[in-house]
């Protein structure tokens, strides 16, 4: 039911809206939201190569893609098999929709999750609470994918809850389509858990977008992972959006290992006094792939503090971006800040653009920040094949051991091999490699 | 494995430059099976120089002369073809490498040599055999091979480090620059004691070295001074003692003279 493909954007997604809205689920006030969403999105228009933060994006291999989001339910599609994690419990989606047929009945103690829709018209004061997309160029992705969003996912974890079990959410794509939808992750006060966010699949052409909501609660503690494993023909764009209330710690590590064109875009704002995150993150684009990332963390209160680390390999004609932001907002005293970019660009065309910006708008901080850009070190290379390693392999373990400094840090064994295996797939002469990592 | 005797290092009138900047002129050693030489001269003369031309690191570029090593020309080979030929290097200022094993560099280059002569690959209990025995010899604690190739290691550490891939390797020629630099006394006697484990008729040991104290511990055949990229004068262990006594300058203006 698509729009004719050289109408201007806004008008393929206002026909593919009209197409769609009888059969979107989700009651009234979801529904509020969705032609709220709409109708800024078709006054603004999608961001492009003139903003700011989106002039790295491939454009044309975007834009190339159908915006039509699959309109039936496909629970009935093949499921990719996922990472298997011991004792983990799996919520999966396919195409953006929560599917309770292809997810574990029994949730751990404190977990709950639910159709988004569903849980906005039960509880009015969550729709109240529930971010509303703003209307800046960072946010128009999270806008279209409000837009659409028929079913989504929500994932609670009830305040004081300790939940041990990984919460695996298993998101698949099923096809050459579109989808556009969104999860809202809440983790109550004084909760902890850990959550592996795994995509998979999406064929040539298909286009995923999704919006995320994290919020931490005070006191509360949550590590999420969030594994990129595509196909090299899709296209995934994320607008991840996370608020710390007081005391709480976030860890999030994000592995965009897949996707022809991957843009993650995060905005983290450090709400609550003395919350702290951890944002660590790994692309590795080979071949002709993409990856586009874009973070704002906001220091909103005093004594909060941030560690960001991002780790980039491009070889091939692979592009990789990082640009990030961190503001320091005032009366933000005592924040503390470390931000590190280190990437490596293993052959002449590929590309990799780092910009690091770090906006301090009060006294009494801790800021520092780091970026290179680079190839392997020479001398390290010499001294691996001074004791008979052959070049491709040294150059391998170099690259790996580059990759390693954050892939060391996932905490789950079973993840981190999987994660492994993984890059050494994207390393330049990874078939030689493979035997020795 | 070359016979008690045999021509195994024979560099003849090398010129090498480095960042457009003549460094070697006119170099000229052999090196036979069974001996131990030890290279003298000063700071900046070319001693490092020598070996990474020999080792085959890229930055430098010979421009005449010529390199023999058991009868095949060294230079036309790559780094890791000399490597596995039987040529080490023990660096004088050895890299540090996080996320690269330490244990698992030996074994990979371990099989490379095994491979380049046709073994198989070593056996893994076999291996650990290996590596513990030599840790033994050169004193070191297990820890260290589970650690990044030199990572957090000391300076001594990592010249230990260097010797203990050595002695498992067991290379045909050594090549050991200023091993014996930043150790501690003891340290000094477990890295000879390690260098001395090796000396053997088949193989050639060549060491770059600031103190003769190294040399009453592995005694040398031969002693040369190294300056201005040339070999300016040779002799035996006397020559450290005299070195030692009068510096540099003598052998220099001798030669000036010459
Ligand atoms: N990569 C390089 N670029 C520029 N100059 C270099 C480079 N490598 C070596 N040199 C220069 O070549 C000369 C010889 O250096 P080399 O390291 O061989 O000296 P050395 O005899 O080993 O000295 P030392 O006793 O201090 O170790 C020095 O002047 C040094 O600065
Ligand atoms: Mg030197």
């Amino acid at each position: 039911m698509s729009a004719r493909a050289d109408a201007p954007l806004v008008e393929r997604i206002a026909r593919a809206h009209a197409d769609l809205r009888p059969r979107l689920r989700g009651g009234p006030a979801w529904q509020a939201r969705r032609d709220a969403a709409l109708s800024r999105l078709l006054q603004r228009g999608l961001p492009d190569r003139r903003d700011e933060n989106w002039k790295y994006l491939d454009w044309p291999e975007v834009l190339a893609r159908e915006f039509a989001p699959v309109t039936a339910a496909t629970a009935e599609a093949p499921t990719p098999a996922g990472l298997e994690l011991p004792g983990a419990c799996r919520i999966v989606t396919v195409d953006g929709r929560y599917s309770p047929a292809l997810s574990d009945r029994s949730l751990p103690a404190g977990v709950s999750v639910e159709e988004l829709g569903a849980a906005l018209d039960r509880e009015p004061e969550l729709a109240a609470r529930l971010r509303v997309p703003g209307e800046d160029a960072d946010d128009r992705f999270a806008l279209l994918a409000e837009a659409f969003t028929d079913a989504g996912a929500l994932v609670r974890i009830a305040a004081n809850a300790d939940v041990q079990a990984p919460i695996h959410l298993l998101h698949i794509a099923t096809g050459a389509a579109a989808s556009h939808a969104r999860l809202v992750v809440e983790a109550g006060t004084n909760s902890r858990a850990r959550i592996l966010e795994q995509f998979l699949g999406g064929g040539d052409g298909a286009l995923s977008n999704l919006a995320v909501e994290v919020t931490v609660g005070a006191g509360a503690q949550l590590v999420h992972m969030r594994l990129h494993e595509q196909p090299a023909g899709a296209a995934h764009v994320e607008t991840l959006s996370v608020t710390q209330a007081a005391d709480s710690r976030y860890r999030q590590q994000s592995f965009i290992l897949g996707g022809r064109v991957l843009r993650s875009g995060l905005r983290l704002e450090l709400a609550g006094r003395g919350a702290e995150c951890e944002v660590e993150g790994l692309f590795m684009v080979e071949g002709i792939r993409q990856a586009d990332i874009y973070t704002v963390i906001d220091h909103l209160a005093p004594h909060t503090r941030t560690v960001e680390t991002f780790r980039g390999v491009a070889s091939d004609r692979g592009r990789g971006s990082f640009n990030g932001r961190i503001v320091v907002h005032e009366g933000a005293v005592k924040a503390d800040s470390q931000q590190s970019s280190r990437n490596l660009i293993l052959t002449p065309l590929a590309e990799i653009n780092a910009r690091p910006q770090l906006e301090i708008l009060t006294d009494d901080v801790k800021c520092s920040h780091g970026t290179t850009i680079g190839s392997l070190d020479p001398q390290q290379l010499f001294y691996l094949l001074s004791r008979g390693i052959d070049p491709a392999v040294a150059r391998g373990l170099l690259t790996f051991a580059f990759c390693e400094d954050v892939v060391a840090r996932i905490p789950w064994p079973e993840a981190r091999r999987h994660v492994e295996e993984l890059v050494v797939g994207r390393l330049p002469d990874r078939d030689i490699i493979r035997e020795f990592v | 494995m070359p016979q008690k005797g045999e021509l195994i290092l024979d560099v003849r009138d090398l010129h090498a430059k480095v960042a457009g900047k003549q460094i070697l002129n006119g170099l000229t050693l052999q090196v036979r099976a069974g001996e131990v030489h030890a290279i003298m001269g000063p700071n900046g003369s070319g001693k490092s120089t020598l070996a990474g031309v020999l080792a085959g690191r890229g930055e430098y570029e010979v421009v005449s002369g010529s390199v023999t090593y058991l009868g095949q020309d060294l230079l036309a080979l790559p780094a890791e073809e000399r490597a596995r030929a039987g040529v080490f290097l023990a660096f004088q200022y050895p890299v540090e490498i996080p996320g690269v094993n330490n244990v698992y560099l030996l074994k990979a280059a371990l099989n490379a040599l095994r491979k380049h002569r046709g073994q198989p690959e070593v056996d893994a209990f076999e291996f650990l055999g290996l590596v513990r025995e030599k840790m033994k010899l050169m004193q070191m604690d297990e820890s260290f091979l589970n650690r990044g190739v030199n990572e957090g290691f000391s300076g001594g550490e990592k010249k230990r480090n260097e010797v203990l891939q050595m002695t498992v390797l067991e290379p045909v020629l050594a090549l050991l620059d200023e091993t014996d630099s930043g150790l501690d006394i003891d340290a000094l006697k477990v890295v000879s004691t390690g260098v001395n484990s090796l000396r053997g008729e088949g193989r050639a040991i060549v060491m770059v070295t600031h103190y003769q104290r190294l040399l009453d511990y592995i005694v040398p055949d031969q002693v040369h001074v190294l300056a201005g990229g040339r070999i300016l004068k040779s002799g035996g262990k006397d020559l450290a003692l005299e070195l030692e006594r009068r510096g540099y300058d003598w052998v220099r203006q001798e030669a000036a003279a010459a």
